[in-house]
């Protein structure tokens, strides 16, 4: 079948075009980002004593560069460092899309314009990132007394919010976990869309595999925060809002966990269900599920412990549970009593985790 | 299409990912209850080839009939209509260690079983008899219950064995079925697949690596090298020089002792 040949091979052209295009928008950003790192630089240094002999903030600092013009010479930089590659050896683009061509891995990287880079690079980072994060290590280390009455309150803990703060741990600890439940049906049903063996054999699979992965990752970029608010203003304030806002954030998180899972069973199984004449949902029933009960097991407890976490940030915004009471008290300057719920939810998530721990040990 | 014929394979070629060639230009024709045993290094297109064979992997040249009816041109329920027919056993075993030695072998009959019981797990009565026979018959009686990686490799292999005989098939597809397995116990195993050849009168394909089994099993030998077929005969034609040919001047030495 020539035509087979045929498309092969043009899918291949289309296949190296397209790493080529990678490459060069890999290389665009890095170029693009060390000619900011620089220029953020040069004005930092400049600036450092303005007219009213105040230090320039790192926000004006990073206000005032000129992306659009830095963006247009990476474009032009990066084409001419892929055009001219015979010369001055491949870029970092290259190397990270497609790797290095065989005749350069050899060469010694203080040998290759590309070693030069990376290096200058990473130490631009961390010299930019120092200057924008304000490091400011004088105040580290001489301020502490400014925040000494809350370390106080935090390690003299108050009884008057004990009760109420094991009433609403209890809530937390449920909270999370209908948030893992709920998760737990429509994020099995998922993993197998998003998973990439499964989802290879036709057109409409590979479209559900992106839709699903697309969806996820995009659910999974929002704050369970955000969540929370979205949820807060649809039920109203209280731990029903809590629990859907977790419940959201966990169907996005335990759908890539599983979908990893199946995306690493053995292929054995599946192809000796398959050779039976089985139809897909006994394949995956007998071919998938079995080998994949005892990691999305332990996935679900993993993702119980850190909804119980997220929950504290949750009830901060009125999603119900003991972050709920914990905002006020911090409002207030109530320290001592910000102490005994902060102590509170210490020992739950370590008993948590070392619970969970346990748990996953066993079945595994 | 003549007679006889359990499998036709015409112009057979397999492309992986568009750059490794597997199999080329292969013509064959395995005629009922023939034991044909492949020949070939690892890497020749042997597994390629039985996975052709039943569409576990899609060719991308030529054309394969099985009992007449092609199943290169075959889809959904057609497609698994005739996977029916023809059982598969593994060099892993490939059986799912999670489940039941019984549960793994009523996984053979998962092709005509009904969908939602099979779901649950659940199967006729007849049928789980007739599993638990199969069970005895490749010498594991009594050992239904026992999940399936707790059997040893023999066993894990035996119980394949029993998955493929409850499917009911008219073909078997053995790939390296004893590579994995003792010397000692690579006999029990292949005269169990032997009994389906010559007792219940199946048609078998069979790779194989140690020549000693080829001679004492086949009745039929071709030989895979670098994807194409290289050499066809009876056991008994197999010597120095035809074994020189397909698996090349290196690799005598080591194979030297079982010619």
């Amino acid at each position: 079948m020539p035509r087979g040949n045929e498309l092969i091979r043009s899918s291949q052209r289309f296949e190296k075009n397209i790493a080529r295009l990678q490459a060069l928008a890999a290389d665009a950003i890095l170029i693009g980002t060390f000619g900011l790192m620089i220029e953020f630089l040069v004005v930092v240094f400049s600036c450092r004593r303005g007219p009213t002999g105040l230090l320039i903030t790192s926000e004006e600092a990073l206000g005032v560069l000129h992306y659009a013009w830095m963006a247009a010479g990476a474009v032009i930089l990066a084409f001419a460092w892929n055009l001219f590659a015979s010369w001055i050896g491949a870029s970092p683009g290259r190397a990270l899309i497609r790797g290095v061509p065989e005749w350069e891995r050899e060469i010694d990287w203080t040998h290759t314009l590309r070693g030069w880079f990376t290096v200058l690079f990473i130490e631009m980072t961390f010299f930019s990132g120092w200057l924008i994060t304000e490091v400011d290590l004088p105040s580290f280390f001489t301020k502490f007394s400014k925040a000494s009455n809350i370390v106080h309150g935090l390690v003299h803990p108050s009884g008057a919010v004990l009760h109420q703060g094991l009433v609403l741990l209890v809530q937390t600890v449920f909270l999370a976990f209908m948030a893992t439940a709920f998760a737990i049906p429509p994020a099995f049903a998922l993993s197998f869309a998003a998973a990439r063996n499964l989802t290879r054999s036709n057109r409409f699979s590979r479209l559900m595999y992106t839709a699903v992965r697309t969806g996820m990752n995009f659910t999974r970029a929002v704050e369970p925060l955000v969540w929370a608010l979205i949820f807060i203003s649809w039920v109203g304030i209280g731990p029903f809002a809590g629990v859907l806002a977790l419940w959201v954030h966990s169907i996005a998180a335990l759908t890539k966990l599983y979908s990893e899972s199946v995306e690493s069973i053995d292929p054995g199984p599946v192809e000796a269900i398959t050779a039976t004449g089985a139809g897909t949902l006994q394949i995956l029933r007998y071919g998938v599920v079995p080998q994949i009960i005892p990691p999305y097991l332990s996935f679900t407890i993993y993702r119980w412990d850190i909804n119980v976490r997220m929950s504290t940030i949750i009830g901060f915004v009125g999603g119900g549970g003991i972050g709920y009471i914990l905002k006020p008290r911090v409002d207030l300057g109530e320290w001592g009593q910000v102490g005994t719920l902060v102590l509170l939810i210490a020992v739950t998530v370590w008993l948590m985790d070392l619970i969970s721990a346990k748990i996953r040990e066993r079945i595994v | 299409m003549s007679e006889g014929l359990a499998i036709r394979i015409e112009g057979l070629g397999k492309v992986f990912d568009g750059r490794i060639r597997a199999l080329s230009g292969i013509d064959l024709e395995v005629r009922e209850r023939e034991f044909l045993v492949v020949l070939g290094l690892s890497g020749s297109g042997k597994s390629t080839l039985l996975r052709c064979i039943n569409r576990l992997i899609d060719p991308t040249e030529g054309r394969i009939w099985i009992f007449g009816e092609e199943i290169t041109a075959a889809k959904g329920a057609q497609l698994r209509r005739l996977r029916r027919q023809i059982a598969m056993i593994f060099q892993q075993f490939n059986i799912v260690r999670r489940h039941s030695a019984v549960t793994n072998v009523l996984s053979g009959t998962l092709g005509r079983a009904s969908l939602l019981p099979s779901l649950f797990l659940k199967f006729p009565q007849s049928e789980q008899e007739r599993a638990v026979a199969a069970l005895e018959r490749v010498g594991l009686g009594g050992r239904e219950r026992h999940r399936a990686d707790t059997l040893s490799g023999g066993q894990q292999q035996r119980v394949a064995i029993a998955r493929a005989l409850l499917q009911e098939p008219k073909l078997i597809l053995a790939d390296e079925p004893v590579a994995s397995l003792d010397p000692a116990l690579r006999h029990s195993v292949m005269r169990h697949i032997e009994a389906l050849n010559k007792d219940e009168g199946l048609t078998v394909v069979c790779s194989l690596h140690d020549v000693d089994l080829v001679r004492r099993y086949a009745t039929r030998v071709v030989a895979l090298r670098d994807g194409h077929l290289v050499w066809q005969g009876r056991p008994h034609d197999l010597n120095r020089d035809t074994y020189k040919e397909i698996y090349g001047t290196e690799a005598e030495p080591a194979t030297n002792a079982t010619i």
